[in-house]
């Protein structure tokens, strides 16, 4: 067990090491996020009075098609080298490998949230609660577990970009659901966010141990 | 006619008896009219498309576990036929919420939950062509079989919390008139047939698509661990 955690941990810093010597994939990911609430401005045509009911769907938007990219090139980058191969020879257990790079897809997600949320205070003029960014780390946990699951996947499948946001957006939709019924409570619309941030834990704790279950069967091919 | 053939012909039969059990027998509903005639088929295709998932659920995970091709045709043929019959749940459904909801669509618990059913079913045909065919399609296609059991009662729930419009289940709640409760079981019990019928087609279709060689390789492959152990 703590052989486990100790491989996950190598395999997660190898990951922000590696994002730290060339800083591609978060730069990129803040931008994408900034446009998309550039893009969201023109869409919507945002004033005072509609945005605190617009910005959740923005939020969600902006950041599950920022962690499909996240997660798809976690997987991406170990795929060009054919590293994930040699990592798999290794006497190491492919669970331990799979959440070595989930962990570090998560924190790179993270860090792009840490821009995505002050950006939506700044132009929409929401608050930025904890109860919000709460909400958001919780989603993101789950969803970084079944998305990296199934980038690791189509990493190895034709058409790839293609297959991710297919198989896993309709499973990114408990914790939107949750999650944007939490984000809806903190930015002022009503209603109560308990019964949506305990959901949004049962959810994590489902996926979380289903992908562990399943994880095996996807990597160790 | 071979087997297949009959099999097939049989459950069109009973399907046109169904026909006529909802259009002749069933009387006509007081406040919805002709339009309630939707609901036989509609729920009866609905509970075909859950067993074929659940096929698919129980077909992946023997896979996972003892890597059976016989489980794994399966899988592919429930999802095959349970998209067909999901697709055919979304379709009558519209058509009843058209004239009942004034409109063919709301952000429902149950219409959400059976759109992103759809989805999923739609993307787990999709790896299995995209994907190398065999080992990996089988493996992958599995995985996503047994996520997509689990995120569906999960969405259905987690949309409940906040917004419902579709008709609760009535048959259980004893709300139908006997002749209307008989024509219902009489279609669930046909299309169930007619679903069954179609996996057993569709996993003969699968088996000849896989060929001969299949099982041979397999067989192969076994013989040739056996010859590599040491003689005793």
């Amino acid at each position: 067990m703590n052989n486990t955690i100790a491989i996950a941990l190598a395999v997660a810093r190898k990951d922000l090491t590696s994002e730290w010597r060339t800083r591609e994939l978060v730069p990129a990911l803040a931008q994408f996020v900034v446009l998309a609430l550039v893009i969201a401005n023109f869409g919507f045509q945002i004033d005072a009075h509609n945005a605190p009911s617009i910005a959740p769907g923005v939020l969600w938007l902006a950041l599950v098609f920022a962690g499909l990219v996240a997660f798809g090139r976690a997987f991406a980058a170990e795929r060009e080298q054919s590293s994930l191969e040699a990592m798999l020879m290794t006497p190491a257990s492919p669970v331990a490998i799979f959440a070595g790079k989930a962990m570090a897809a998560t924190l790179l997600l993270v860090m792009c949230e840490a821009v995505l949320l002050p950006a939506l205070t700044l132009f929409f003029g929401t608050p930025l609660t904890a109860q919000l960014v709460l909400a958001v780390l919780l989603a993101t946990i789950g969803m970084a577990a079944v998305g990296c699951l199934f980038a690791a996947m189509v990493a190895r499948v034709r058409a790839r970009e293609l297959l991710l946001p297919l198989l896993t957006l309709p499973l990114f939709i408990p914790f939107i659901v949750a999650g944007g019924q939490a984000v809806q409570v903190a930015m002022g619309n009503g209603g109560n966010s308990d019964q949506a941030v305990g959901l949004l834990v049962d959810f994590d704790i489902l996926f979380v141990v289903l992908t562990s279950l399943t994880a095996r069967f996807v990597l160790d091919e | 006619m071979n087997r297949f053939e009959q099999a097939a012909a049989a459950a069109v039969g009973l399907m046109v008896l169904a026909a006529g059990a909802i259009f002749f027998y069933a009387p006509t509903d007081a406040l919805q009219g002709q339009v309630q005639r939707i609901f036989y088929l509609h729920v009866s295709s609905a509970i075909a498309a859950y067993g074929c998932f659940a096929v698919v659920l129980v077909g992946g995970a023997i896979y996972l576990r003892s890597g059976s091709l016989v489980a794994d045709r399966f899988a592919r043929a429930g999802a095959l036929v349970g998209l067909v019959f999901t697709t055919v749940t979304l379709v009558m459904g519209m058509l009843w919420a058209k004239p009942i909801w004034g409109t063919f669509w709301a952000w429902d618990a149950r219409l959400t939950s059976t759109l992103v059913l759809w989805i999923i079913y739609a993307g787990y045909l999709l790896v299995r062509r995209l994907a190398e065919p065999g080992r990996q399609a089988a493996r992958f296609a599995a995985v996503v079989g047994i996520f997509g059991f689990i995120d569906v009662p999960v969405v259905h729930f987690s949309v409940t919390w906040w917004r419902t419009q579709h008709p609760g289940p009535i048959i259980v709640n004893d709300a139908l008139p006997p002749e209307m409760l008989a024509t219902f079981l009489f279609t669930m019990a046909c299309t169930l047939v007619l679903a069954a019928v179609m996996v057993m087609i569709r996993y003969r279709i699968e088996t000849l698509a896989d060929g001969p060689g299949v099982e041979t390789a397999q067989v192969v492959s076994a013989v040739k661990s056996r010859e590599a152990e040491p003689v005793q």
